[in-house]
């Protein structure tokens, strides 16, 4: 127990205790009321954590918690979270992260394309999302799954996701399945509270604070892209990425949805996202659709491309293309 | 009397043909994504728009291909071999050193070409031109430059290269393209990639799968 805590709640107590023992029934049932209005108070104060820590941490937890849905700050509000976030991760964790709300850039459609031809299955594209995106390491969360198949299979869903041998296997190929980012997407529109929504520059995001950890986008996703934290997340201090984004890789909380954001804190200061920079045989292609000299349109008008699950309408912004 | 029939085709017609166009309209608006980005021809213009330090640390040169949004580049290859240049060595003069029967290539395996027709060190590397690759023509190529002669039987490969399906971007998706050369992946001596483990492995997604 937080020894400030023992503090705060025994003072008045004490107090009251000495002062309950010549005056009765009466003086001790005002210190009772008196103290079980200060419990309570600390109770609410310290929602969440369960734990009541300084007093600064106390207001930067107020505010935090009566904050605006992200879509409804205005630029000032969303610095202001920032820096909140940012005092509390030090106050916390004691770890100084640099935490951005970059918004989108205009003229901006991120769209991703993934060589099946190419990929070897060395999974270095899910480790380094692990790293980067700051995932649960207790529950060995990941974004990206890679799906051995044999020749002829057509969807991951008949795919070995589990394998653990030494790849590539002959005669096998590999798929990665991760977010699609739909333009369509059927996570948004079973969302009951809004907090995931669709960037102007095509991302598919969740506001983690407004997520009340229903779990229905999950059931809406086809591609199980989405992935649900249980508990609160475990990152070692040293191994967490600290350039972070408010819809990105920031600490996520228990009973929340976290999903992959193409790395919103990379892809919007112009860097590629982790997966792409970590594959070894450049299976992985990434860029901005709607310029007509980028890498990703010479492949969707010179390969041969096709969308998982196209026939469903979600107009995913993921194409899978062959050498 | 033929005018009359014409007129009333005419008007009877057009509606039809307008209700189609219409939707059409409606259509090709509702295309979805990947209307969205026919659509977009104009050029992005990634220095006015994305503010971030696109410069890469990075040593490298101007391809000498043109792909669609014009010139790229390649990283460099020579900085990166550990004995260039090799006429340092390959001079048909006697050359005096400490363990020359570990530095003369001894590491290098050859496993590049079909079984049948392997190729030879002397596909690429010509006795006379020790610097430099040289194709089938007789082109003399810049040890940096050398998917051209990667690109005489993988004309297939360099063209996806040259375009971007092959290959990898290195760090930026905007600003000025630098790509890998083909021996920033592949050894040229056996480009094949190796067998080798994964580095992290999947947990089941549920009980069933």
């Amino acid at each position: 127990m937080d020894p400030r805590k023992n503090k705060i709640c025994q003072k008045p107590q004490e107090k009251d205790c000495q002062q309950t023992k010549p005056n009765g029934r009466r003086e001790f049932l005002k210190g009772a009321a008196r103290v079980a209005a200060f419990g309570g108070a600390a109770m609410l104060a310290g929602c969440g954590g369960g734990m009541l820590g300084s007093k600064e941490e106390l207001s930067l937890r107020w505010k935090e918690y009566f904050k605006k849905h992200y879509r409804l700050m205005t630029p000032e509000e969303k610095d202001a979270t920032v820096q909140r976030l940012e005092q509390l991760a030090k106050i916390k964790n004691n770890v100084n992260i640099q935490m951005s709300s970059a918004p989108p850039i205009e003229g901006v459609l991120f769209g991703y394309a993934f060589n099946v031809t190419r990929c070897e299955g060395y999974m270095e594209c899910v480790a380094a999302c692990v790293k980067e995106n700051n995932l649960d390491r207790k529950s060995n969360m990941q974004y990206i799954r890679i799906f051995e198949m044999e020749h002829g299979q057509m969807t991951p869903e008949v795919g070995n996701a589990k394998f653990y041998h030494q790849v590539p296997v002959e005669d096998h190929f590999y798929m990665g399945v991760q977010c699609n980012h739909c333009q369509n997407a059927p996570c948004v529109a079973a969302c009951p509270t809004k907090a995931t929504w669709q960037e102007p520059d095509g991302i598919v995001v969740v506001d983690y604070d407004w997520c009340i950890g229903c779990r229905y986008c999950i059931a809406a996703c086809p591609y199980y892209g989405r992935r649900f934290n249980w508990n609160d997340p475990v990152v070692p201090k040293d191994e967490m990425t600290k350039k972070q984004h408010y819809l990105g890789n920031r600490m996520r909380g228990r009973g929340q949805m976290e999903k992959c954001t193409f790395c919103v804190q990379r892809s919007r200061a112009g860097r590629l996202p982790a997966c792409v920079e970590a594959c070894p045989t450049g299976a992985r292609v990434f860029g901005n659709l709607l310029d007509p000299d980028s890498e990703i349109r010479f492949v969707l008008k010179h390969k041969k491309v096709f969308r998982w699950k196209e026939d469903l309408a979600t107009d995913p912004k993921f194409w899978y293309f062959v050498d | 009397m033929k005018t009359p029939i014409f007129k009333n085709c005419f008007w009877g017609v057009l509606p039809v043909l307008l209700l189609i166009f219409a939707a059409g309209l409606v259509y090709s608006a509702k295309g979805g994504v990947v209307q969205i980005y026919k659509n977009a021809t104009a050029p992005f213009d990634d220095e006015k728009q994305v503010d971030a330090a696109l410069s890469l640390p990075i040593p490298s040169v101007l391809v000498t291909e043109r792909y669609q949004g014009g010139r790229f580049r390649t990283e460099t290859r020579k900085d990166k071999m550990q004995r260039f240049s090799c006429s340092q060595c390959h001079n048909n003069k006697p050359v005096r050193v400490a363990q020359a029967a570990e530095i003369a290539h001894g590491e290098i395996v050859l496993n590049h070409g079909s079984e049948a027709r392997p190729l030879s060190c002397y596909t690429c590397h010509k006795k006379d031109e020790r610097d430099f690759l040289v194709t089938e023509e007789g082109t003399k190529i810049d040890m940096d430059h050398s998917y051209q002669m990667c690109g005489q039987c993988h004309f297939r490969q360099k063209k996806d290269w040259v375009g971007g399906a092959h290959g990898k971007r290195i760090s930026y998706w905007t600003g000025e393209r630098v790509v890998k050369n083909c021996t920033g992946c592949h050894d040229p001596h056996s480009p094949r990639f190796k067998k080798r483990w994964p580095v992290i492995y999947s947990p089941p997604l549920s009980k069933s799968k």
